[in-house]
Order: structure tokens, then sequence, then C-alpha cells
């Protein structure tokens, strides 16, 4: 039971994380001419991963933390490091990754669900 | 299923899509300049075209090397009225072939389409996938 509450957990950050990132990129694309503008992006899956590896115990709060400007992408002549190609592949990307988490969560409450009702 | 799993297919596609929309810009600038005879260097202008490149060893995609100006000839066109024609009347015009960037407009739009077709046509694979969920 406590193994797999946490996992629900887990998902349910992921598909958080997806959600704020699909604002993020929209933010990025609808920024994509203002001058001096930088990128954000949000590598949540990255930060837990890692804090996975660590055995460190994982934050699945404030997820707003995680938003960040990589500042590595080269500028454009308006100082602005946009690209629309870039920004519409993490959108496939992310769209798919929450459509997995989603189905996922949607899994796990289906199978807890079918524990119940046998149980009756 | 980690997001680096996701990843290598949707960075191929869009480092390809990226390639391709600079082609388009550089085709472009060409088309845009092909009469233009005075550039910041003195002499007329001189078609841009892109050096691709693979990324990495494996299977990474496309990177542009560099920008590099078209070193052939210019057109020399007998245009005495020009203001930058020469004694004998001849004006030197940008290495611009018309023909030649409409063909290559129509290779970069249709690689950019495919690019995209790539990308459509995995976002298709993963759903399939994810369905099995259901």
């Amino acid at each position: 039971m406590d193994q797999s509450a946490r996992l629900t957990d887990y998902l349910e950050a992921g598909l958080r994380a997806a959600g704020l990132r699909q604002s993020v990129i929209a933010d990025n694309i609808a920024n994509m001419a203002t001058p001096g503008f930088r990128r954000r992006a949000v590598p949540f899956e990255q930060a837990f991963a890692e804090a996975l590896a660590k055995g460190e115990p994982v934050r699945m709060d404030g997820l707003f933390r995680h938003v960040h400007r990589p500042m590595t992408d080269p500028v454009n002549d308006i100082g602005n490091d946009v690209q629309l190609e870039t920004e519409v592949a993490d959108l496939v990307r992310n769209g798919l990754l929450y459509k997995t988490y989603a189905r996922l969560l949607g899994r796990m409450y289906q199978q807890m669900e079918r524990a119940i009702v046998t149980e009756t | 299923m980690s997001v680096e799993e996701i990843a290598p297919m949707v960075d191929i596609a869009a480092s390809g899509l990226r390639a391709q929309s600079l082609r388009l810009n550089l085709i472009a600038g060409n088309i845009a300049n092909a009469q233009t005879t005075r550039t910041v260097t003195g002499e007329p202008y001189r078609r841009k075209d892109v050096v691709l490149q693979t990324t990495g060893g494996g299977l990474g995609g496309v990177t542009v090397l560099n920008i590099q100006r078209d070193s052939s000839a210019f057109r020399q066109v007998l245009m005495p009225g020009h203001p930058d024609a020469d004694e004998d009347g001849f004006v030197r015009m940008p290495n611009v072939h018309l023909p030649v960037e409409m063909m290559n407009l129509t290779t970069a739009s249709r690689a950019y389409q495919a690019n995209v077709a790539v990308l459509k046509r995995y976002q298709d694979m993963v759903e399939t996938t994810v369905e099995l969920l259901r």
C-alpha cells in the first residue's frame, strides 16, 4: 500500500510538472519576438531522477522552483534565444509525457478500485 | 519510459526542422538580395549557403556547422544607365541565380515538411503505445 501510494504521488508530481511545462513553453513561444527575452525550462524529471539516485527524499511541492532560464542557447539579433522548432518539439514531447503519466495514474486508480470492489 | 528514451527522435526531428528553417531564411535573403550591388564589403551581394554536419557519431540529428558565402564569380550585366556601371557599361550583379534559389526553396520546404511528418508519426506511435494503458 505504502509503495503504490508513493507511486501515485510521483505520477501526480510528474503530471503537474508537465502541466507547468506546457505553460512555460506557451510563454516561450508567446515571447518569440520580445527583445532580450531568454527562454525558460522545467527540468523536473532530471531533478527527480537525481534525487532518486542519491536516495534523497523527493520534494513534490513548490514545482515553480524548477523553472529556470538555461541561458545556454545562442541569442539572435534581438537578444532572444527562443527557437520555434525547439519549442514545438518540446511541446510534442511534453504532450506525450503528460499523456503517459495520466494513463499510468488512471491505471493505478483502476487497480485500486478493482481491489476495493473485490473486497466487498 | 524515461524522458531520455522519449527524447532522441523528437530531438532529431527538431534539429532537422531548425536546419531547414535556417536554409529557408538564407534562401529568402538570397532572393531578396538578387539585385543588390552594394554591401558593407564594397562588393555586390554574395549568396549564402549552410554547411550541415551530423551531430556526434551516433543518432544525433543535424547541426549547422557554419554559414558560408558562395565564392563563385559575379554576374556581369550590361546596364549602362546603372549608377554602379563601369566604363564599358557593365554592372557586377550578385552571384544569385533565381532558378537555383527556387529549386533550393522547394527542397528546403519539402525537407521541413518531411521532418514535421517524422515528428507527427512518432507522436502517433507513442500515443498508440500509451493507449495500451487504458
